[in-house]
């Protein structure tokens, strides 16, 4: 059979030849592929809405499991922060009717998001990551400066104080509170735990367990070491000199004898309840020439400036004292 | 017609329509279908594996917003695990030793973190370990939560005995502060009006006839009348083994049963029975033993202070 092949041409009723061009040939190809192509994309699709490639069948079933996770998780912890929420009201709760004041916490308490990311404001607008790096970077600049600033307060004391004082002023907290939860009652006015009314307490109360070590806050000499079943139970005075002594008071049992030196972070004696005393603490008094002072004012050596404030706050609360 | 494709037959020079035999129709058609089929498995085989099917990337990020789901659960975990920090730190430091009570052992408090528990139904995924890490924090925080709560629990039972207690043992002064304190618990050697050499087991208080004499603990009237040498007496059990007793009053205005609050008014003093003249005497015993009355208050108001407390304390009570 030849391969030339004819078309009727119906005006001149005659055959011509059927002569395809490079161009026709190349369109024709062309539509042929592009044909196929789509064909096949509409196949890949077709097959993949019934079947599913390894690839995405451990996608999916990834997903699945993240899902079922974090469903589980989120649940869980949507019950838990309830009881956490329960636990809270009932620690306020705790704290109003022992210590008699509105509670403080230490971290802002929320459950649940927010008042976690400080540069929250932030984000989501153009360049944040460059504006959230700058910002924490100002606040570690700041807080440097802070650091900065409390040292060179310190120099500024050094230069101008003896050595020899500075070792002698009550200037620690005299029992080890951590984020300074110990801290019961402050100096001032306070709601009296027996008699329920106003009265002037003249130290500060730290709660402590039966039996925890008690520091001097300053080098001294023991003055003296009392024992009463009254007032403040047993007792110790320390004279640092320069007109400042302290008072511990309500102690278990003394680890000095009178007379003895003793230099800041010595053990002194153990906390107790002994003395007009309601609940096991410390009382811890500071007098200046025989005047009784606010000691919130000298624990200025082992608090950051920030728990310096934390503590000015929570001592100037009006609760109530221990003794 | 027009569109047909005629041929020359070259045997008797007639155009003829070409026609073609189904077989060569079915090769050009199983041709045809031959190369499609290639071509659909180029296209799955380059397009998707170099640039993932589009089911795939939906998938992918599927699992990018399930990642940031899971991070921001992340953050609601931590605050909690902050919260609960703060709450053991309560714990810790401030309930259990006001309250006299053991700290719970770290071992208890920490149960179930050891990882002994295993999720074998999260391994082997690209993610196991970020679902396994909230699986263990939640563990985490459930277990102290749970030590929480119970903890809290004995905090609170021991917090309201603890406050019961405060309000009921003896522990201010039966009367106001001015009056000067008369003879101390101790061993008298001649008694005032008998003469003879005896104990003293109570507090006098040297005030004039007619004194208001307050109940220092709250507690129940146990005894409201004439008691030998003790004249008109009033004796207040406390509960806890502590018993109050108010001796030498010229009036009582309680009756035996009646429960009273601290501050309340029990009578006023005088000098009946054997008495050499105007005094209370005011007596604490613990389960049948004297205990010194110096002890069981502190002289540390003033006369205005004294008379507020009594105000303040019998301001609730429905006795008085």
């Amino acid at each position: 059979m030849p391969n030339t092949k004819y078309k009727f041409n119906p005006d001149s009723l005659s055959f011509d030849k059927i002569r395809l061009g490079v161009k026709a040939i190349l369109l024709r190809s062309l539509a042929y592929l592009i044909g196929s192509i789509i064909i096949a994309a509409i196949l890949n699709f077709m097959f993949g809405l019934f079947f599913d490639s390894p690839r995405e069948k451990a996608l999916k079933r990834e997903i699945e499991q993240l899902t079922l996770q974090y469903d589980l998780v989120h649940r869980e912890m949507g019950n838990l922060e309830k009881v956490i929420d329960h636990l809270q009201e009932t620690d306020d709760n705790l704290y109003r009717t022992i210590f008699g004041a509105e509670p403080i916490q230490a971290t802002q308490r929320q459950s649940g998001i927010g008042g976690v990311n400080r540069y929250e404001e932030l984000e989501g607008l153009n360049n944040s990551k460059l504006v959230i790096e700058t910002a924490k970077e100002l606040d570690i600049i700041r807080k440097k400066v802070y650091v900065q600033s409390k040292s060179f307060d310190e120099l500024i004391l050094l230069a101008r104080e003896k050595e020899d004082m500075l070792r002698s002023i009550p200037a620690i907290i005299p029992i080890s509170t951590k984020d300074l939860t110990r801290i019961a009652s402050g100096f001032g006015l306070r709601i009296h735990p027996v008699y329920k009314i106003s009265k002037f307490h003249a130290g500060m109360d730290f709660t402590a367990p039966l039996g925890t070590e008690v520091y001097a806050s300053g080098d001294g000499t023991i003055e003296s070491v009392l024992s009463s079943k009254r007032g403040m139970g047993n007792y110790i005075v320390i004279n640092h000199g320069f007109g400042y002594s302290s008072i511990y008071a309500h102690l278990e049992s003394f680890n000095v004898k009178e007379g003895r030196k003793v230099r800041r972070g010595d053990i002194i004696g153990y906390v107790g309840n002994t003395g007009m005393s309601i609940a096991p603490h410390l009382h811890y008094e500071i007098r200046l020439n025989g005047a009784n002072v606010d000691p919130v004012n000298y624990f200025f050596n082992d608090l950051s400036p920030a728990e310096y404030e934390k503590m000015i706050e929570i001592a100037s609360k009006t609760g109530q004292s221990f003794d | 017609m027009s569109s047909g494709k005629y041929f020359l037959d070259l045997s008797d020079l007639q155009y003829k329509r070409v026609r073609l035999p189904w077989k060569n129709k079915l090769i050009r058609i199983i041709l045809g279908s031959l190369v499609s089929v290639a071509v659909t498995i180029l296209y799955t085989v380059v397009i998707n594996d170099i640039f993932g099917s589009p089911k795939e990337s939906t998938l992918s990020q599927e699992i990018e917003s399930l990642k940031l789901k899971y991070s921001l659960m992340g953050r609601e975990i931590d605050n909690s695990m902050k919260v609960l920090n703060d709450l053991e730190q309560s714990d810790v430091n401030r309930y259990r030793p006001i309250l006299d009570m053991d700290s719970i052992p770290l071992s208890i408090r920490n149960m179930g973190t050891g990882g002994i528990i295993r999720y074998e139904e999260l391994e082997g995924y690209d993610n196991s370990g970020l679902m396994l890490s909230f699986r263990l924090k939640v563990e985490d925080i459930r277990n102290r939560t749970t030590v929480q709560y119970e903890s809290f629990k004995a905090i609170e039972e021991k917090k309201n005995e603890w406050k019961r207690e405060m309000e009921y043992l003896p522990m201010i002064s039966p009367v106001n502060v001015i009056y000067r304190l008369g003879d101390g618990m101790k061993f008298r050697d001649k008694h005032p009006v008998l003469g003879t050499p005896q104990w003293h087991h109570g507090q006098d208080f040297s005030c004039p006839y007619g004194t208001d004499v307050y109940a220092t603990g709250s507690g129940k009237v146990i005894e409201a009348g004439w008691n030998g040498g003790f004249g008109n007496c009033v004796v207040v059990d406390h509960g806890y083994g502590y018993r109050s007793t108010y001796g030498h009053l010229s009036k009582i205005s309680v009756n035996v049963g009646l429960n009273i609050k601290r501050g309340d008014m029990i009578g006023l003093s005088g000098s009946t029975g054997t008495s050499s003249g105007p005094h209370l005497h005011y007596q604490i015993d613990l389960y049948g033993q004297y205990k010194n009355p110096l002890y069981y208050f502190n002289n540390d108001l003033s006369e205005d202070e004294y008379f507020e407390m009594i105000q303040t304390l019998t301001a609730r009570s429905k006795f008085r």
